[in-house]
């Protein structure tokens, strides 16, 4: 009998080493998990952003290429003539 | 830039230091200018200005708006160019011709500095700061509200408008296309992409909401369904 407690007590604490060692495991790959993502350099840490022109711009030039101008009749003599250059 | 140059409601050498600052950049005829040097490089990776850049990618959008009618390369080899930021990537044996919107950004960048109303026109190609009357080709005129007014042809330099599909020199109906826009970019690229369509080209300023007015070989005008609503004379009221 005192056999099997001294067993079952080994077995236990076999059982407690391995939770413990495995829990070290575990906090041990979060944080160099967390510290990779945050400082490693092939981890972007923003959203990246595309190298050509700002949206923006490129929404106006389109625009303005797309859109037609404004014109009325005219109501003086020209100033100034459209022609080919 | 080879053209005349009319300044009013601004100050002409401040407009001529504009003019002067994109001469210096894309002229095709100073062999130190940028887009020379651009064009001898044999790299295939080129770093250029900001000013280059902003031309190049308001080229190439242009190429695309107009399917490849207005193309930098005049080859129809466009899509070859590729540009992130201020890097230029095209095969190296590739040139490129800006003329296509350069002129039209010029003279938009040198409106910006009027500070009164008036216009600039540079070869007759304008922008307008306030409602400008305009005399046309052909016996006309108009009023251009707001934006630019641009007319393409071969009136004055013969077939220099080439057909990017062909190569060769466009063998369009029209003499002289005037067309007006938001920008005098926009009016100039209408203008010179309404030409290359030929009889198509009426309708498909129409389609995007363009005034153009169209001067064939032998002088007859041709005012696109736009273009005569504008110009309309509304009755007065009695």
């Amino acid at each position: 009998m005192a056999t099997d407690s001294r067993i079952e007590r080994a077995r236990q604490r076999a059982r407690t080493a391995k939770t413990a060692i495995g829990a070290l495991a575990l906090l041990v790959f979060g944080v160099a998990f967390v510290g990779a993502k945050a400082h490693a350099p092939g981890h972007a840490k923003g959203k990246a952003k595309p190298l050509g022109a700002p949206r923006s711009f490129e929404r106006a030039v389109h625009r303005s290429v797309v859109q037609g101008g404004q014109i009325a009749p005219a109501v003086q003599p020209p100033p100034v003539a459209s022609s080919t250059s | 830039m080879g053209c005349d140059v009319a300044v009013a409601g601004g100050d002409p050498d401040v407009v001529a230091d504009v003019l002067e600052r994109w001469e210096s950049v894309f002229s095709l005829f100073r062999p130190e200018s940028e887009l020379c040097r651009v064009n001898r490089a044999e790299a295939q990776v080129a770093a250029v200005s900001p000013l280059f850049a902003r031309a190049l990618g308001v080229a190439l959008d242009v190429a695309a708006e107009t399917a490849g009618l207005v193309d930098p390369t005049l080859c129809g080899r466009w899509r070859e160019i590729a540009l992130a930021g201020r890097l230029l990537s095209r095969p190296p044996s590739l040139a490129l011709d800006l003329n296509g919107v350069v002129k039209a950004l010029a003279v938009d960048d040198a409106a910006g500095t009027l500070d009164a109303p008036g216009f600039v026109s540079v070869g007759g190609d304008l922008a307008v700061h306030g409602p400008v009357d305009v005399a046309l080709p052909a016996d006309g005129t108009v009023r251009v509200v707001s934006g630019g007014l641009a007319t393409s042809g071969t009136a004055s330099r013969g077939e220099h408008l080439v057909d990017a599909a062909t190569g060769q020199p466009s063998e369009s109906p029209w003499e002289q296309v005037t067309a007006s826009g938001a920008s005098c970019l926009a009016a100039d690229v209408a203008a010179k992409a309404s030409f290359l369509l030929g009889t198509r080209g009426p309708e498909w300023l129409d389609e995007r909401g363009i005034a153009g007015r169209f001067v064939a070989r032998d002088g007859m005008v041709v005012e696109n369904d736009t273009w005569a609503r504008s110009t309309r004379e509304v009755p007065a009221c009695t």
